[in-house]
């Protein structure tokens, strides 16, 4: 069973676009062009997640979230806003949102935050101690990492990429959420910085295998997985 | 600055002088009178006995004269005068004194002479005149003005002690009055020094005294309000901008993306790709340049946080580590254990991520980030060996959308040093480009407030 998105945006065009590309990505979404349809259909409920912009007529997105927490939903919601101040995004990322995208987006990146929220909101599995994937192995205790046969010396910075990395296996991580996730850093340097660790990384996990693990996503950001 | 041009020191120089003058006049005038009213009375006394004894001797001739001099004399008139007949080489006839004060020039006026009476242990000061007779003969007179004097002396000395003391009560009213100006402005003073570094809603508190100062505080706060006021319509106009250009740069994003993922041909691929960097591009200057126009602002001071700095070094130092690697460079970072301050941390992060990026652009050699904290906050300094920047460059450098090389196009248009010198504006403190010799030196200072 496909799972529902409601997307609450009133402008018509990135309503379209958005959509559109999650119904390629296999959601079923669900419109509202203004808040109080939005905060309707969110209380019917059965969502995995809620887009809602922050400017809307009407009922603006901070009301509509207050009224959603209000009501004891707690449904994911992922702001998006034109305002991109740093005191708009922590207002945002205070009043109860779990994600707060600033326009323009690529949609890889709404795409790749939806995907994290939703797995986030799963039931947590038992602390791992141990992450895998295809015949990587990372050791979280003895801090150790295998490829098959070989050890894998890292610097204690590729430990952190790698581990954030397959944390979210087989998920595409943008750039942006690279820097959040493993640094705690909020701005985008916009120079290949973060390529720079990703090749890097990819030298010492992908060099010299038959099947390559770590994957550039044109356009997006970053994959790990056994699948090309 | 020339302290003779400060009014403050001009009024405290006025009130000084004026307290002098009137101290002056008020404990001197009187003794200088009573000195002057004296002396004039002194003498009138001893012109009178000699005017009655010239009449004697232009009646009588020197024996009735003599007989006069002598009456007054052992009689003792007037207590208080002298008078001696002498012939004419100086020896004395008769009279009160025994024999001629010596610098006694004949037909001089009366002039205060020191001299013993006969009888008398001590010299006393006296107004003494000699007229010579027609028969060469001396007549003497005058006045003993010893005690009058030894009055008049007291009275001076005590005036004298008055107007000392009288300095120093000058100099204390000069310093209060001043201190009473000052003290109405400081509450100004403070007011506008709170603004200028970043804490807007201050005022002047209220006055109903209604004199200048008040007025002063009240048009003060009338203006900080209307600033306020500019302020708040400038965070409208450029949140409405944001969103104005934000929207059709959305959905131009979005047809890019999609442009992006649809096309098929590989020779339009390298075109629609370098489209979507250029509108990345377009949006980063956007955010930057309302980013400094909201901080130069003093807006975004809710935002301040409990921070690490060491921890935010270390950090910065390790996202762009492999960067500098590449380049055959290092990165070093000199801070303490741990530096806890409130700061913007986001902003931070971005200022010192353009730093970094400045040094790897122009740049060379080793890369130092230092972190000193201070009496009243903290020092962060982003360091290089490169060519640095000239002295009469620095100021062009921080200006924003100056690139100082034209010729090298940068993501930033720009705007790097100008945000930094914006985040370091709303932690109050300011941005200092040094010579790190050789190199260039970034110190921004964070004031914690």
């Amino acid at each position: 069973m496909s799972q529902k998105i409601l997307l609450v945006e009133d402008d018509e065009a990135t309503a379209e676009f958005i959509a559109k590309g999650l119904d390629e990505a296999g959601f079923t979404v669900d419109r509202a062009a203004n808040g109080r349809d939005g905060l309707f259909l969110a209380t019917d409920g059965g969502y995995a997640c809620i887009v809602l912009d922050r400017m809307l007529p009407g009922l603006d997105g901070m009301a509509v979230l207050a009224a959603l927490r209000g009501a004891g939903l707690d449904t994911p919601v992922i702001i998006l806003s034109a305002l991109g101040s740093p005191e708009d995004r922590i207002k945002g990322l205070t009043s109860g949102c779990d994600d707060y995208l600033v326009k323009p987006f690529t949609f890889a990146e709404l795409l790749a935050r939806i995907r994290l929220l939703i797995r986030r909101s799963a039931p947590a599995a038992a602390a791992e101690t141990v992450l895998r994937c295809d015949d990587l192995e990372m050791d979280l205790l003895a801090r150790r990492v295998r490829r098959g046969e070989r050890a894998i010396e890292l610097q204690p910075r590729e430990f952190r990429l790698l581990e954030f990395l397959l944390r979210h296996a087989d998920q595409v991580v943008t750039r942006t959420m690279l820097l959040e996730g493993v640094w705690d850093y909020h701005f985008d340097p916009g120079t290949n910085v973060v390529d720079v660790h990703l090749s890097r990384l990819r030298k010492k996990i992908d060099e010299g295998e038959a099947r390559r693990l770590l994957h550039t996503v044109r356009g997006a950001g970053y994959r790990i997985g056994a699948e090309p | 600055m020339k302290i003779w041009h400060s009014t403050t020191f001009r009024f405290a120089a006025l009130v000084f002088l004026f307290q002098i003058v009137a101290a002056a006049v008020l404990l001197l005038g009187p003794a200088l009178l009573l000195r002057s009213q004296n002396h004039a009375d002194a003498v009138a006394v001893a012109e009178t006995l000699r005017d009655d004894l010239l009449d004697a001797y232009a009646d009588g001739g020197t024996s009735a004269l003599a007989h006069a001099v002598d009456a007054r004399a052992s009689r003792r008139i007037e207590r208080a005068t002298v008078l001696l007949l002498a012939r004419a080489d100086g020896t004395p006839v008769t009279g009160d004194l025994d024999r001629m004060p010596p610098g006694l020039a004949p037909g001089a006026p009366y002039a205060l002479l020191k001299f013993a009476r006969p009888g008398h242990a001590a010299p006393e000061a006296m107004l003494l005149q000699a007229v010579r007779l027609r028969d060469g003969s001396l007549l003497v007179t005058g006045t003993v003005v010893e005690s009058e004097r030894q009055v008049l002396a007291l009275l001076e000395r005590n005036a004298m002690i008055a107007l000392a003391l009288s300095v120093v009560f000058a100099a204390f009213a000069a310093y209060v009055s001043t201190r009473l100006i000052l003290n109405r402005l400081r509450a100004s003073i403070a007011t506008l020094r709170d603004v200028r570094e970043g804490r807007l809603s201050r005022r002047v508190p209220a006055d109903d005294t209604g004199d200048a100062f008040a007025l002063l505080g009240s048009e003060v706060n009338q203006a900080l309000d209307r600033m306020a006021g500019l302020n708040a319509e400038l965070k409208i106009a450029t949140d409405a901008l944001a969103h104005d250009l934000k929207s059709p740069l959305t959905r131009m994003r979005a047809a890019l993306d999609r442009a992006a993922q649809a096309v098929e041909d590989p020779q339009a691929q390298p075109y629609v790709d370098q489209a979507l960097t250029e509108s990345e591009r377009l949006m980063a200057i956007v955010e930057t340049a309302l980013s400094i126009t909201r901080a130069e602002a003093g807006m975004g001071r809710e935002s301040f946080a409990e921070s690490d700095l060491s921890e935010l070094l270390e950090t910065v130092a390790e996202i762009y580590s492999p960067l500098v690697e590449d380049q055959g460079r290092a990165v070093v970072v000199n801070a303490p254990a741990a530096l806890h301050m409130r700061v913007h941390r986001q902003l931070l992060d971005q200022a010192l991520g353009n730093l970094l990026d400045n040094t790897l652009k122009y740049g060379a050699g080793t890369i130092t980030l230092t972190a000193v904290p201070d009496a009243d906050g903290a020092a962060i300094t982003v360091a290089d060996e490169g060519p640095g920047i000239a002295p009469e460059r620095r100021e062009q450098a921080l200006r924003r959308f100056s690139r100082l090389d034209e010729a090298r196009g940068g993501w930033g248009a720009g705007l790097g040093l100008s945000l930094v010198q914006a985040v370091a504006h709303l932690h109050g403190g300011t941005v200092e480009l040094r010579d790190a010799a050789p190199g260039l030196a970034v110190r921004i200072r964070l004031v914690e407030g």
